[in-house]
């Protein structure tokens, strides 16, 4: 029979309070950036200073004759084009960090510096061709051709409406600002292996990706000698799969100086070079009857990922089934490339979708979460007779029951009024919503390994990584309910390659994979137990079962510690391997492990100071579901700290390039603006739990309305629409002022 | 950075003794948290930095008793202890207030009043080692026609156009409060109103003392109970930020009108300044919110801001009409 979640869950869905919190709040926790191997020495990165440029040529003789000077790596070659400021040219390691700086320093790159372009508007207007030559006809066209989809009714859908609105909304390039930088200490050991401690979402894939290089372009055979080691690390989002540029240089430049390298990004380039998230700029019309019902739904957008030309936004028109036409252009820009963050085109998805709709309530004179209520997506038909437990199956149901409880935590009902009147003075009150839906499904396969011994103690190994979710905990949780005993009581050891198979943490796919791997590895592990010590016991295995710190026999009532029915183990060990996969999860017997498709609603409320236009945040309300709830504690703190980014994507965060130096002016995390613990709202998080559909991933979800949310209430406040984030003073009284005309 | 020779004098004497007679080549090194990332950024790159965290007596407040109250400060007194001092909280609200607004404790902890009055402006061109810009050697001013939405919004006739930085100096400058100055000379005073200067050029710097000049105190005099004062910011983030604008306010409140009134602008000009236009729009009269918002328009007299930064102008008139009302005690219709 297919191995189920207990019935009756004794650890699982309680609050546990990640077991590493001491570790990390003491600084006993070693990070990357806090590994000091013996005899290492430090890697820099030099770049190139100019948007676009070709190199004419590289002298390395003076940085080479510097103090402390180790070696060198070349990443780029005379006559190599450079796409933005920023891009890698080369590595170099030196003794101690001030003076690879000052190799770095004297270096000497001509380069010859050609056109750029780093502003979406510039290159609508005029498309100056600035980026690598892309696609058969190598084209170098800044503009890529626009995408269109059409649903079959949509000019029926707009025919039918009896009220359109037209908006423009949008959000600019923003940086994923990973707390610890990017980067890792690479060290070759005396029998050709390489380890690496890297900062990184993907263990399994960082070493595996290591390999890969020295194998192609050094011809060494590397399998099974990387070893990735990443027992914690501050923060990813999407920007920390695989060794990236800097994880190769920092490699080879340990080959090169016979010992260990530590290369870590500053701030400037974790900001510039190390990620952002595509901007995304549109014209949305909404066509609806009066009675609220919306009929189509039209968009015009585009955005740029950087030097990339990957689309720069998600499904339209969102969590809704509108009629629709959707058109989507990418502006490919001398900026850094973007990379996936944290429910990569769902922000820019939701914040297309549910502001046009709160403009559309506006004009018809509705409340907007009624006209959501009359527009949510119903449930599937089908889809409830073939796959009941999926997302299409539930939405319609799912969001009302959301909604509900979201509006009674917010007392949606006393405070919302209509757009505008948020107040007499100077001071006004907002209220404003919106929607998201996300996958979380299993990926992987994770192998998860339980062993117990003899003394009691209770091991659990697997590779995969924690960006910061509590992921040890799970393991330990999940392990605790099955053998009987508390999560403080597992030793888990994750974030080594060699403990096995593991996907990269993205997608929001580590719990769902890692919870139902550790559940099969402990009832192996158990039944193995049962199996040895049953014959001590005079026991059968099938009477054997466990409780809480005990191990009872059925038949003869007997009951026996934990700790005593463990000595009878002897020398035996017994060990479980729990394997977890998108794949697995697809089965049918397999069904209630873990799913995917969530949904999510959230409710902000906001002060707008109307002489300043400066906007404060005062509460936030999150309803969210993910399945079956492993740590309610984590998952409540996982989506606070989603809410948390989304608030600044909406008030603080945007990457500023400038026109004429082709640079980002503000690096840094002081002009890069990000909320403080006093910009912080109250945040009301409330979840769902629905134990029969097994485990879905939450890293995602919370991040993805809540600028949508905050940008419905600052129009609910004001009664005008400011449409690009951030919503910064100067857009706020934009805004006022355009309204008052 | 750059290597470089470090020092640490006994005395303020040793100290200036060692300063060179150019900019650039010796720094004096108070709290560190401007001059430590300047340098980091190249921006700073002197061979010779000059702690002042030996040098005694730099650190005190001294105040007379009773009236009229005088202060003397040391340019080694952190900016923690001004925001935390509370005579200053009784009888210059306006030092301490602002104070205590900038940027956040750890900051506060480690900044001088003297490195916060001469510290270096904040334009993200003149931080970029890359920008050669006007301020740096090069030709051009970067920000005239380019990301200006911090910069300055009084630009007539400036060829940078830095927002000034010190968000100390607009309350010093209303108290009318003098700088003393020590140099290989000996002593001299600068009221705070002529202490700054707008910077042209890599020979400059944001204030008017000489390269082997350093400051050694700020004093001022608080003639009665009568003198009421306050600083208001505008700022986007409670936590941890800039202001956007920022308006001090000074005067007496003598029969329930405002006499002897000075008013000074930072963050809006090259320079902190005295702004004798809202002044005289509300010498002698009651303060509420009407006179306020009109003196606040008078301070945005003569503005012409760049391309992204017209919204401070607006800003400003704010902050000037919220540093009146709280200096006269009304009601902070703001705070809800
Ligand atoms: C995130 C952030 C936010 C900030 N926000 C604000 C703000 O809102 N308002 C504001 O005003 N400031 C702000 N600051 C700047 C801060 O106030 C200054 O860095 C600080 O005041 C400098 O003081 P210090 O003692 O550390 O000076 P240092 O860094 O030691 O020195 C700064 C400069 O002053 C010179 N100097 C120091 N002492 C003397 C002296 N006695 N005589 C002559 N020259 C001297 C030094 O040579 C150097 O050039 C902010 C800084 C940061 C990092
Ligand atoms: S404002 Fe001044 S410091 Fe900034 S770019 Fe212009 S000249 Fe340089």
């Amino acid at each position: 029979m297919a191995t189920k979640w207990p019935e009756n869950r004794r650890v699982i869905g309680t609050n546990v309070p990640r077991l590493d919190g001491p570790e990390k709040s003491t600084g006993k926790a070693k990070y990357s950036y806090d590994i000091n191997r013996p005899g290492m020495v430090y890697g820099v990165i030099v770049r190139c200073p100019h948007a676009h440029a070709k190199i004419k040529s590289i002298d390395t003789s003076a940085a080479e004759k510097m103090p402390g000077f180790r070696a060198l790596h070349l990443i780029a070659r005379e006559g190599t084009e450079l796409y933005y400021a920023g891009e890698d040219v080369l590595a170099v390691a030196a003794d101690t960090e001030e003076h690879a700086l000052d190799v770095a320093r004297a270096v000497k790159v001509e380069y010859e510096v050609l056109p750029f372009q780093v502003k979406e508007s510039d290159a609508l207007e005029n498309d100056r061709k600035t980026l690598a030559p892309l696609g058969p006809r190598r084209e170098r066209d800044n503009l890529r051709p626009p995408q269109t989809q059409e649903s079959d009714e949509f000019a029926d859908g707009m025919k039918n409406a009896e009220v359109t609105v037209t908006g423009t909304y949008g959000m600019p390039v923003i940086s994923h600002q990973c707390l610890e930088a990017h980067g890792l200490v690479a060290e070759w050991g005396a029998d050709g292996g390489l380890t690496v401690w890297a900062s990184t979402q993907a263990v399994v894939g960082t070493a595996d990706a290591l390999a890969r290089h020295f194998n192609t372009v050094h011809k060494m055979d590397m399998a099974g000698k990387v070893k990735c080691i990443t027992h914690y690390m501050g923060g990813g989002f999407g920007s920390k799969f695989g060794p990236d540029v800097q994880g190769i240089a920092c490699a080879e430049l340990a080959l090169k100086a016979k010992a260990p390298v530590k290369l870590m990004l500053d701030r400037a380039s974790e900001i510039t070079t190390a990620g952002n998230r595509p901007s995304a700029y549109g014209k949305v019309t909404i066509g609806g009857k009066k009675d609220g019902t919306i009929t189509a739904f039209e968009a015009d957008t585009w955005g740029t990922p950087g030097t990339g030309a990957a689309r720069t936004v998600g499904p339209l028109p969102y969590v809704y089934l509108f009629q629709h036409k959707v058109k989507h252009t990418v502006i490919r820009l001398n900026l850094g490339n973007q990379r996936a963050m944290r429910a990569p085109g769902h922000p820019q998805s939701c914040f297309f979708t549910d502001c046009a709709l709160d403009d559309f309530a506006a004009k018809i004179g509705m409340d907007p979460m009624q006209v959501r209520l009359r527009n949510i997506p119903p449930d599937d038909v089908n889809a409830k007779n073939t796959d009941p437990l999926s997302y299409p199956a539930m939405r319609g149901t799912l969001y009302k029951k959301q909604i509900e409880i979201a509006a009674q935590l917010s007392g949606w009902a006393n405070k919302w009024h209509p757009p505008g009147k948020g107040g007499d003075g100077p001071i006004k009150h907002g209220i404003g919503m919106a929607l998201h839906t996300w996958g979380g499904f299993a990926a992987g396969p994770n192998d998860v390994t339980v062993t117990i011994s003899s003394d009691g103690t209770v091991l659990v190994q697997t590779s995969t990584q924690d960006l910061g979710t509590a992921q040890r905990t799970v393991n330990a949780i999940v392990v605790a309910e099955i053998l009987g005993l508390e999560p403080k009581d597992i030793t888990v050891q994750i974030g080594e390659n060699p403990f096995g198979r593991s996907g990269g943490s993205g997608g929001s796919t580590t719990c769902p994979s890692q919870a139902p791997a550790s559940l099969l590895a402990a009832v192996k592990a158990r039944d193995e137990m049962f199996a040895v010590i049953a014959k001590k016991l005079n026991a059968k295995v099938e009477d054997l079962s466990i409780t809480k710190g005990k191990v009872v026999d059925k038949a003869s009532g007997n009951e026996y510690e934990w700790k005593k029915a463990c000595a009878l183990l002897g020398t035996s060990r017994p060990r479980g391997v729990g394997t977890w996969s998108g794949a697995e999860a697809a089965k049918q017997a397999n069904a209630g492990l873990s799913k995917g498709g969530v949904g999510g609603v959230q409710v902000a409320e906001v002060l707008v100071d109307t002489e300043t236009g400066v906007v404060r945040c005062k509460q936030i309300v999150a309803v969210q579901d993910c399945g079956l709830i492993i740590n309610k504690l984590a998952c409540e703190s996982q989506v606070a700290g989603g809410v948390i980014m989304g608030l600044n994507y909406a008030l603080f965060e945007e990457l500023i390039a400038d026109r004429a130096t082709g640079r980002i002016v503000n690096p840094d995390m002081e002009f890069y603006k990000l909320g403080g613990i006093n910009d912080m709202p109250k945040i009301i998080v409330h979840m769902i739990d629905m134990p029969e559909r097994g485990v879905i991933g939450i890293g995602e979800p919370p991040t993805i309305s809540t600028h949508a949310a905050i940008g419905n209430a600052i129009f609910n406040a004001l009664g005008v629409r400011v449409p690009e984030t951030p919503f910064t003073p100067d857009r706020v009284l934009a805004a006022l002022a355009k309204g008052a005309k | 950075m750059d290597n470089f020779v470090y020092y640490r004098p006994k005395t303020a004497e040793a100290a200036v003794g060692l300063l060179d007679a150019k900019w650039g080549t010796a720094e004096l090194l108070a709290g560190g948290t401007d001059l430590v990332s300047l340098q980091k950024q190249y921006i700073a790159r002197p061979k010779k930095v000059i702690s002042l965290s030996q040098v005694q007596g730099l650190d005190q407040i001294e105040q007379s008793r009773g009236w009229p109250m005088t202060f003397k400060i040391g340019a080694g007194v952190k900016l923690a202890t001004l925001a935390a001092s509370s005579a200053l909280r009784g009888s210059a609200a306006a030092l301490a207030q602002a104070a205590e607004e900038i940027a956040g404790p750890q900051i506060r902890n480690m900044a001088t009043l003297g490195g916060s009055l001469c510290q270096r402006n904040r334009c993200w061109y003149f931080r970029d080692e890359q920008s050669p810009c006007l301020l740096k050697g090069g030709d051009k001013c970067f920000a005239l026609d380019g990301e200006n939405r911090y910069h300055a919004i009084f630009t007539q006739g400036r060829k940078c156009v830095i927002a000034s930085p010190s968000t100390v100096a607009t309350p010093l400058m209303v108290l009318g409060a003098i700088a003393q100055v020590l140099s290989p000379k000996g002593k001299r005073e600068i009221p705070l109103a002529e202490f700054f200067k707008a910077p042209t050029g890599p020979e400059d710097r944001e204030h008017v003392l000489a390269p082997d000049e350093m400051l050694l105190s700020v004093s001022f005099s608080i003639a009665s109970d009568k003198v009421k004062s306050a600083s208001y910011e505008v700022r986007q983030k409670l936590s941890s930020d800039w202001p956007l604008v920022q308006a001090s306010v000074a005067f007496e409140l003598d029969g329930g009108t405002a006499k002897n009134v000075r008013i000074a602008l930072g963050h809006v000009a090259p320079v902190p300044m005295l702004s004798a236009e809202a002044a005289k729009a509300i010498e002698g009269k009651p303060i509420n919110e009407e006179t306020a918002a009109a003196a606040g328009e008078a301070a945005t007299s003569g503005a012409k801001p760049l391309s992204q930064n017209g919204y401070k102008v607006r800003l400003l008139a704010v902050a000037v009409k919220r540093a009146l009302l709280t200096a006269a005690g009304a009601k902070k219709y703001w705070e809800v």
